[in-house]
C-alpha cells in the first residue's frame, strides 16, 4: 500500500509574497495494490506538488510517504513509473530508442528494455513511429511516448500527472485500458485529471483537493453516499396545487410538473403524487462526479 | 556506475549521429590536413631562374643544396638583359664577370653567386680554402620553428575543443532541466550519475575529434614531407596533450554544469558561462602568450597553477624542454583541482537542477542545506 501522511510543504515567497504560500496543508491518503486513484482539485489546489514528492522530485517540510510500510527511499522509486505534468522527452531521440533508454535505467536489461519498448509502443499505436525523432510527432503522439516511458519497467507504482489532457478520445481509451490492466494486475495508480467524468468512469477512489488539504476521499459510492439524496418527481398533468404543503420546489415544463425536494417523507410524496396525476419519474437524483466535486470545494 | 555509461553512451551515440558532429569532424580533419601541406604549397623550397651569356654555370648546388636552380643560357647580354627585365630569371650572368639583375639582387642568391664565384675562381688559382666548422654550444635549437608551430597549433587546437564540449555540457544540462526530463531521469539515476555520464560521454567526443586531429595531423606531415622537422620527442608531446586536455576538460565541464544548472532556459545559458568563458579565454591567451615566450617566467608560473596549467603546459611541453618535475607537480595540482571542482558542482547541480524556473543564485544554493 502507498501511504501518504500529513504531507505539508510551503514554497518560499518571493518580494511580491515575502511570507511565501502554503502548498500543501497536511494532505493524507492511501491507494491500494490494484487501486485506481483519482485525483482532483483545482488548478493550484496542491495535486503536482503531492505527486512531486512521491516521486522525491521535491522534499516535504513534514509528513511521509511509505510503500508498503517502509519509508520511500531512491531504490523503492527506481520501481515506479512517473509522468511529470510538464512532459519532458529528448526531442531529437527517437522514439523508440528513448522509451529503451529509460528502461535500461530502471535497471532492465538491453534485451528486456528493447522487447517491452516494442510492446508498449504497439499497444499505444506508435510501432510504424518507432524510428522518429520525437520531435517529429504530434502533441497527442509524444504524450503517448510519455506514457510509454513511464509504463516500460512494468512499475510496482504508476504516479501520473494529468496523463490524458491533450489526448483525442481513441487515445483517451487506449491509454485508460492499459492503465486498467496494470490496474488489475496489482499496481496502484494515482493519477489527477481535471475530466471528471473519466476519472469517474475508470477510478475505484478519488480525491478531492482543495486549497493543500484533501477535503474529500473515498470510492465514488461513498462520495454519492454523504451527499444529500435529493428526489425527483414527474407528474403529468396533476390538479393544481397539488404539491402544496410539500417540501421543495415545482418547475413546471408544459403539462409536466417537476418536484425536486431533499427532505420530507418520500413515500407521502409518492402517494400525493400519485393522487395528483400520472407518475412518470420517481427516484433518488445521482449526483455526479462534478456535483460533488463543486460541492466539496466550495 | 551502470547508469554513468548508460548516460554516456547516450550521449555518445546521439551526437555522433548528427550532421553537425561529422560535418564537423571532416572540416577539421581537412583543415588540419590542409596545415599540414601548407608550407609545401606556399613556401617549399627556394627556387632559382639564372641566366647564363657566355658563361659557365657556378656550382651554386653544392654550396646550398636545399635550393633549387635553373640555368638558361642566352645567346647575348641584350637577350639576356629583357629576359630578367621581363622576370624570366632572377638574374644572369654576363662573361663570367657581371650580374644583370631587375633592382637590388635576393640577397642570399647574391652571397651565394659571390661567395661560389670566389671560390671557383681561388680553386682554379689552386688556394683551397677548408669552410668553417659550425658548432653550437647552446640549446638544440634546430626543431625551435617547427616546436614553436606545433605549439601555436595546439594552442588553437585545445581551446576549440575544451570551450566547444564545455558549451554542450552546458547546453545538454539546461536541455534536460528546461523540459523536465531531469525529473523522470532522476526518478531512476542518481544527480551525481547523471552528471559523470554526461561529462564524460561528451567529453570522449572531444577526444574522438582530438584524435581525429592529432591522427590526420601526424599522418598529412608525414606525407607532406614536413615530419623531417619535428622533434623528437613527438610522442611525448602527444601523449601530453591527450592527457591536458581530459584534465582541462573535466574541470571546465564540472563547472559548466554546475553554472548551467542554476538556469532552466537555453538563452540565459551564455549569460550565467560568461564568467567560466572569461576564464578559458584567460587560459587561452596564457597559452598563447606561453608559445611565444615558453621559457618565460609567466609561462612557467602558469604552466603550474590550474586551471591555467591545462593549455599552458601542453604548450610548454611543445614548445621548449621542460623538466620533468615541473611536468608532475602540474599535474598532481590539476588533478586536485578537479577533485574539488567534482566535489563542488556535484553538489551546486544536484541541488539546483530540480528547481525550475527563475534563474538561481549560485549563494542560495550554497546555502542551502
Amino acid at each position: 500500500m502507498l501511504e501518504i501522511s500529513e504531507l505539508r510543504k510551503r514554497f518560499a515567497g518571493g518580494p511580491d509574497a515575502p511570507e511565501g504560500k502554503v502548498a500543501l496543508d497536511g494532505i493524507s491518503f492511501a491507494v491500494r495494490p490494484g487501486e485506481m486513484f483519482g485525483f482532483v482539485g483545482a488548478n493550484g489546489a496542491g495535486k503536482t506538488t503531492t505527486m512531486r514528492i512521491v516521486m522525491g522530485v521535491l522534499q516535504p517540510d513534514e509528513g511521509s510517504v511509505s510503500w508498503q510500510g517502509r519509508p520511500l527511499e531512491y531504490i523503492g522509486r527506481r520501481r515506479f513509473g512517473y509522468m511529470p505534468e510538464e512532459r519532458g522527452l529528448y526531442q531529437k531521440m527517437r522514439v523508440a530508442e528513448q522509451v529503451e533508454y529509460f528502461g535500461r535505467l530502471h535497471g532492465m536489461g538491453a534485451a528486456a528494455a528493447r522487447t517491452a519498448a516494442g510492446d508498449l509502443l504497439e499497444r499505444l499505436g506508435l510501432t510504424e513511429r518507432r524510428g522518429d525523432a520525437v520531435e517529429a510527432l504530434s502533441l497527442g503522439n509524444q504524450q503517448r511516448v510519455q506514457l510509454a516511458v513511464a509504463l516500460v519497467h512494468d512499475p510496482e507504482v504508476l504516479v501520473l500527472d494529468e496523463p490524458f489532457s491533450g489526448l483525442d478520445p481513441i487515445a483517451v481509451d487506449a491509454l485508460a485500458t492499459v492503465l486498467q490492466e496494470r490496474c488489475r494486475g496489482g499496481v496502484p495508480v494515482i493519477f489527477s485529471s481535471h475530466q471528471l467524468e473519466l476519472v469517474e468512469r475508470l477510478c475505484d477512489s478519488v480525491g478531492i483537493v482543495s486549497a493543500g488539504r484533501m477535503v474529500a476521499s473515498g470510492t465514488v459510492g461513498d462520495l454519492r453516499a454523504a451527499e444529500n439524496r435529493t428526489l425527483r418527481v414527474v407528474v403529468r398533468d396533476p390538479a393544481p396545487g397539488w404539491a402544496d404543503g410539500l417540501p421543495g420546489t415545482v418547475t413546471v415544463t408544459g403539462d409536466r410538473h417537476v418536484l425536486l425536494t431533499t427532505d420530507g417523507d418520500d413515500q407521502e410524496i409518492l402517494r400525493r403524487a400519485m393522487k395528483a396525476g400520472q407518475v412518470e419519474h420517481f427516484g433518488a437524483e445521482q449526483p455526479t462526479l462534478t456535483e460533488i466535486f463543486k460541492e466539496a470545494v466550495a | 556506475m551502470n547508469s554513468v555509461i548508460l548516460v554516456a553512451r547516450r550521449e555518445i551515440t546521439t551526437h555522433i549521429r548528427t550532421k553537425a558532429f561529422v560535418i564537423g569532424l571532416l572540416i577539421t580533419a581537412v583543415l588540419v590536413g590542409a596545415v599540414a601541406f601548407a608550407p609545401k604549397i606556399l613556401g617549399g623550397p627556394d627556387s632559382y631562374k639564372i641566366g647564363a651569356v657566355n658563361s659557365q654555370e657556378l656550382p651554386l648546388k653544392a654550396a646550398a643544396p636545399d635550393a633549387e636552380f635553373e640555368w638558361r643560357t642566352f645567346p647575348d647580354e641584350a637577350a639576356a638583359k629583357k629576359a630578367v627585365l621581363d622576370g624570366d630569371v632572377d638574374a644572369a650572368l654576363v662573361n663570367n664577370t657581371k650580374v644583370l639583375t631587375d633592382g637590388e639582387i635576393d640577397s642570399q642568391l647574391g652571397v651565394l653567386l659571390q661567395s661560389t664565384n670566389r671560390e671557383l675562381k681561388l680553386g682554379a688559382a689552386g688556394v683551397s680554402i677548408p669552410p668553417l666548422q659550425m658548432v653550437s654550444v647552446g640549446a638544440d635549437t634546430r626543431y625551435q620553428s617547427a616546436r614553436t608551430g606545433i605549439a601555436v597549433v595546439l594552442v588553437l587546437v585545445l581551446f576549440m575543443l575544451i570551450i566547444g564540449q564545455v558549451m554542450m555540457v552546458a547546453m545538454g544540462v539546461v536541455e534536460e532541466k528546461g523540459s523536465r526530463i531531469v525529473e523522470i531521469l532522476l526518478t531512476s539515476v542518481r544527480p551525481w550519475q547523471l552528471l559523470a555520464g554526461k561529462i564524460i560521454g561528451l567529453g570522449a567526443l572531444g577526444l574522438i575529434n582530438l584524435v581525429t586531429i592529432l591522427v590526420v595531423g601526424v599522418s598529412a606531415s608525414v606525407v607532406s614531407g614536413i615530419a623531417v622537422d619535428f622533434p623528437p620527442g613527438l610522442p611525448g608531446i602527444v601523449a601530453g596533450v591527450l592527457l591536458w586536455f581530459v584534465l582541462g576538460y573535466a574541470f571546465f565541464a564540472t563547472l559548466a554544469a554546475a553554472l548551467s544548472s542554476l538556469v532552466s532556459r537555453q538563452e540565459e545559458v551564455s549569460n550565467v558561462m560568461s564568467p567560466l568563458t572569461m576564464l578559458i579565454m584567460v587560459t587561452y591567451f596564457g597559452a598563447f602568450y606561453a608559445t611565444t615566450d615558453p621559457t618565460g617566467t609567466l609561462a612557467k608560473v602558469a604552466s603550474l597553477v590550474p586551471p591555467f596549467s591545462s593549455m599552458v603546459m601542453p604548450v610548454r611541453m611543445a614548445a621548449a624542454d621542460v623538466p620533468l618535475w615541473e611536468i608532475g607537480l602540474s599535474t598532481v595540482l590539476m588533478l586536485l583541482a578537479v577533485a574539488g571542482v567534482l566535489s563542488f558542482g556535484a553538489k551546486v547541480y544536484e541541488r539546483a537542477v530540480l528547481r525550475t524556473g527563475a534563474r538561481i543564485k549560485l549563494g542560495d544554493v550554497l546555502r542551502a542545506k
